[in-house]
């Protein structure tokens, strides 16, 4: 018998999703992931949102009460001088025009330029860039490096005199502000100890040490409020795990020693609500590179958007915010691929 | 330069918190006012060595829109870089104390006046080069004054210039190179007419007409672009964007690095015009967030000098430090509380006359300054050009007559308005508490500079604490900023028949005072102006316009070993910093 070519009659749309559903195919093993969904949902989510915070952004630098031109030009100067400062900012077309101008160039890949310095945004933001996402990164690690090792101490005998100093330090340390912080840090390791540079930044081509002495200090004003406020989230979190959870008491039933059950029981557990926290806080981690490169004297994107404030510069003021916003948007997105890769019992989109 | 930049070197929050930290710290090192102590025997200079100056993000240290002169908004502030890098046609030097301060002449040999004061001829050295080896002629400063008035600074002055005179020929070549670093929007008519005021004599000289006597013209060059003289061959070869990072100039140091408003790190000029200068072979600036930052840097020893320090406590505390030298400047702008006379209640000469019978600054300047500073009856000081202590007919300290006529008023409400920034705050305070002991009733309204220049120009305030003056009267935030009648940062009254500044202007109305001020800079004649001035003070004391007081400059700190004219020797700010002669800043070895 000869085999007779078969043409497949196309599947109907509703079968293609079922089996895509299924994971019958990669495709549908990719987009019938409820993984995959999740992050598309939350991608298509976040572009209004961004377009949103970019529209806020320009109102805000709007609103804001004074002449930017006349702000720029200095009070001796002419009319003259000050309408040639408004025209050279962009500043004598109307508002809704400057915004659509910059909007449609940025989604065109062109970001304009630095109304004050004439510089293109996009060599200003590669050329800083990399220092504010070295700070963020180090003082990310570092926070957590601070807190997991605190909190797991300090949950194994609460109350104890480790848990009490802990408790007592990490909410004197919190009670500072990071600027304050920072202003000690320089006194005792830079101004007394001599031991770190106060202020700038050694990119990392000239050298990995010399890098890493300029960012320490920034990092830890970066790092230490917020591993304390990790520390003792996780620590409130472990001891309750510890002292009420069902779990912890079947696994003391079985034998399993404190540091054991703390370690693979009750933090596995209380990871999830420092996951929640750790992304939460990832927009305030971004924005306080804001003081701290002023202070350290960094030229990040911080003070960068700092000095397009104050100078009124839209273009860069928009771009600075637009990232630190998708920085945050996008942490948290990623908070919520990690629980559910962590936790099978979670489903997102389900019907 | 303006004293909004001097306000908004403190812009944003950061440096306002910064400062109270500042003071936090200070005070517990027990900081105090304490004696200088800095005369001990300097040796000659020596040659060799680098320095790093901290100056602060928000004024000197901010130089986003470049180094060209031509196209930077920040030539006033910018006088460590631009003479670093530029030198400068004219320097302002003074005695060792820092008094007798004068024009004269740097990579100009001299200048006269001709004509009645019409005519300005400028000569060149001889021999001058810039650091590309190009030669410092009569025919680069012209190209260089053309662009820097027809580019948009802020930093060109503006000019009163005879524009009815036939255009010099000039060659194709020249005009080319021109045309090139102009702007492509330029009015090429006006160029055309500037070519005709401005003039070559000869390879050396260049002069410069007027419609009308500037008497206050050359004063004021220091501070703008138009003495700053760029290498045209270099901007051709480098190109706009390119120049304005690494521009190059006949002043003592070069360009190496230029990370724009962060740090600037130069090199001796080998091809320096002045034999055996500069003393350094490496100087860098270093840009840092405000006055407790950039004294910490310094004691930490990432820098030698800090340019600038303001407040007052850390002042203080670097005085008791064995580590640093602290050098005051010599006063030349104080401060004053102008009054709104253009409505209530300072439409009122009675109360106006109440605040300045109500104002002690004598006691601020002790509580606050620690007895610093000069106390000053007019809108110079001790510093500045035509400076004299006493006016006839000022309005002294006397409560019982701000009393009676607060009294006579029937009670007095007063908005007292300033820039939010910690010293003048804490002046506003003190005002407030005076104010009150004699009956009046002060609200303090402290705003972000944007705010107070909002404020100034929608003409809805009442009393502003600012400060006002430069070297040259003329110059700068001076005098015909915050009293001419058409300026919108004054609050003196618009001429008759005028129901707007704009309106005087169209009108062409001027009112008396604005007579006098216009008088002051008729003539190049030091003595006229300095009896015109002394006439303004005493109008602006007799109408009772506004109260001035406590001049007071900022400190340059420097590590122990470094010397320099502008540094550990004083000379008076132009307008709000003062221009350090950085050729002649040597270090010990």
């Amino acid at each position: 018998m000869s085999s007779v070519p078969v043409e497949r009659a196309p599947a109907p749309p509703g079968e293609v999703r079922e089996r895509a559903e299924r994971g019958e195919s990669p495709l549908g093993r990719l987009t019938g992931s409820p993984l995959v969904r999740l992050i598309v949902r939350r991608v298509l989510v976040a572009i209004p949102l961004l377009l949103a915070i970019s529209v806020l952004v320009f109102v805000l630098l709007e609103a804001m009460p004074g002449d930017p031109a006349r702000n720029q030009a200095g009070m001796d100067a002419t009319e003259e001088e000050v309408e040639a400062v408004r025209k050279s900012m962009g500043l004598d077309r109307p508002a809704h025009e400057r915004y659509l101008s910059w909007l449609f160039g940025a989604l065109t890949g062109d970001l304009g330029r630095s109304s004050v310095s004439g510089l293109p945004v996009s060599q200003l933001l590669a050329e800083r860039m990399p220092v504010t996402f070295e700070l963020v990164f180090l003082a990310f690690v570092i926070s957590l490096g601070i807190a997991l090792p605190v909190a797991m101490l300090a949950a194994r005998k609460p109350g104890g005199v480790f848990d009490r100093i802990v408790m007592v330090g990490s909410m004197t340390l919190l009670a500072v502000p990071n600027y304050v912080l920072a202003l000690l840090l320089v006194i005792v390791f830079a101004v007394t100890l001599r031991m770190l540079p106060s202020i700038g930044f050694t990119p990392i081509e000239v050298g990995l040490w010399p890098n890493l002495q300029s960012v320490i200090l920034p990092t830890l004003a970066l790092a230490i409020p917020l591993g304390c406020f990790y520390a003792r989230f996780l620590r409130g979190d472990l001891v309750e795990q510890m002292n009420s959870a069902d779990y912890v008491d079947t696994a003391r039933a079985k034998g399993l020693g404190p540091w054991r059950i703390l370690w693979q029981h009750a933090f596995r557990n209380s990871s999830f609500g420092l996951l929640t926290i750790v992304g939460l806080n990832v927009g305030a981690l971004v924005g306080g590179t804001v003081i701290i490169e002023q202070i350290f004297a960094m030229p990040g994107l911080g003070q960068l958007m700092l000095q397009g404030v104050g100078a009124r510069d839209t273009a860069v003021v928009q771009i600075c915010v637009f990232i630190f916003a998708a920085v945050a948007v996008f942490a948290n997105l990623f908070v919520d691929v990690m629980y559910a890769v962590l936790d099978p019992r979670i489903r997102y989109g389900g019907r | 330069m303006s004293n909004s930049s001097h306000a908004s070197r403190r812009r944003g929050g950061l440096a306002a918190l910064a400062a109270t930290v500042g003071l936090i710290l200070t005070a517990c090192s027990g900081g105090g006012p304490a004696p200088t102590g800095n005369d001990g025997e300097v040796g000659e200079p020596q040659a060799g060595g680098e320095i790093t100056v901290l100056l602060d993000a928000g004024f000197a240290g901010g130089w986003a829109t470049g180094l060209d002169p031509a196209t930077s908004n920040g030539t006033g502030a910018n006088l460590a870089q631009n003479s670093a890098i530029f030198g400068g046609l004219f320097t302002l030097e003074a005695d060792e104390d820092g008094s007798n301060a004068r024009i004269e002449p740097n990579q100009a040999e001299s200048y006269e006046w001709q004509d009645d004061g019409l005519k300005l001829v400028v000569k060149l050295r001889e021999g001058i080069e810039f650091s590309d080896g190009t030669p410092m002629d009569a025919e680069a400063v012209l190209w260089n004054w053309i662009r820097a008035l027809s580019s948009g600074s802020t930093g060109a002055p503006v000019l009163d210039l005879n524009l009815d005179l036939e255009p010099q020929e000039h060659s194709q070549e020249f005009m080319d190179s021109l045309w090139a670093a102009l702007p492509a929007d330029v009015d090429r008519d006006l160029i055309m007419r500037r070519l005709g005021a401005i003039r070559i004599v000869d390879d050396l000289t260049i002069e410069m007409n007027f419609n009308s006597v500037n008497g206050a013209f050359v004063n004021g060059l220091p501070t703008a672009n138009l003495n700053l003289i760029a290498s045209p061959t270099a901007y051709a070869e480098l190109g706009a964007d390119q120049f304005k990072v690494t521009p190059i100039g006949a002043g003592p140091f070069v360009v190496e690095v230029n990370r724009q408003s962060e740090r600037l790190e130069l090199t001796k000029n080998e091809n320096y015009f002045k034999e055996g200068l500069p003393y350094l072979d490496a100087l860098n600036f270093q840009s840092v967030a405000g006055d407790q930052v950039m004294y910490q840097t310094l004691l930490s020893g990432q820098g030698d000098v800090v340019e600038g320090l303001s407040a007052v406590t850390l002042i203080n505390e670097a005085r008791n430090n064995p580590q640093v030298e602290v050098h005051l400047g010599t006063p030349t702008s104080p401060y004053v509380v102008q009054l709104n006379t253009r409505k209530e209640p300072f439409d009122d000469i009675r109360a106006r006359q109440a605040i300045y019978y109500a104002t002690d600054f004598a006691a601020i300047q002790e509580g606050l300054f620690g007895g610093e500073g000069d106390l000053s009856q007019s809108f110079t000081a001790s510093g500045g050009l035509f400076y004299t202590p006493e006016i006839d007919g000022y309005p002294e300290f006397d409560l019982d007559k701000a009393k009676a006529l607060v009294e006579e008023l029937g009670g007095l409400e007063v908005e007292l308005g300033t820039t939010d920034i910690v010293t003048a705050r804490s002046v506003t305070t003190a005002l407030q508490t005076q104010w009150e002991k004699a009956g009046i009733d002060v609200t303090i309204d402290a705003k972000p500079l944007g705010d107070v220049i909002t404020k100034f120009t929608s003409g809805d305030w009442e009393s502003m604490l600012q400060t006002a003056g430069a070297w040259d009267p003329a110059a700068g935030i001076g005098v015909q900023v915050r009293f001419g009648s058409t300026s919108p940062f004054s609050g003196t009254p618009l001429p008759e028949g005028a129901t707007s500044a704009a309106d005087a202007i169209a009108q062409g109305l001027r009112s008396p005072l604005d007579e006098l001020l216009a008088q002051a800079v008729a003539t190049v004649d030091e003595k006229e102006r300095e009896a015109a001035y002394v006439e303004i003070a005493e109008v602006i004391a007799k109408e009772a316009y506004g109260p001035f007081g406590i001049a007071f400059s900022p400190a340059q700190v420097v590590r122990k070993g470094v010397h320099g004219p502008g540094l550990t020797t004083p000379i008076p700010a132009l307008a709000v910093n003062t221009g350090v002669l950085y050729d002649r800043v040597w270090v010990e070895r």
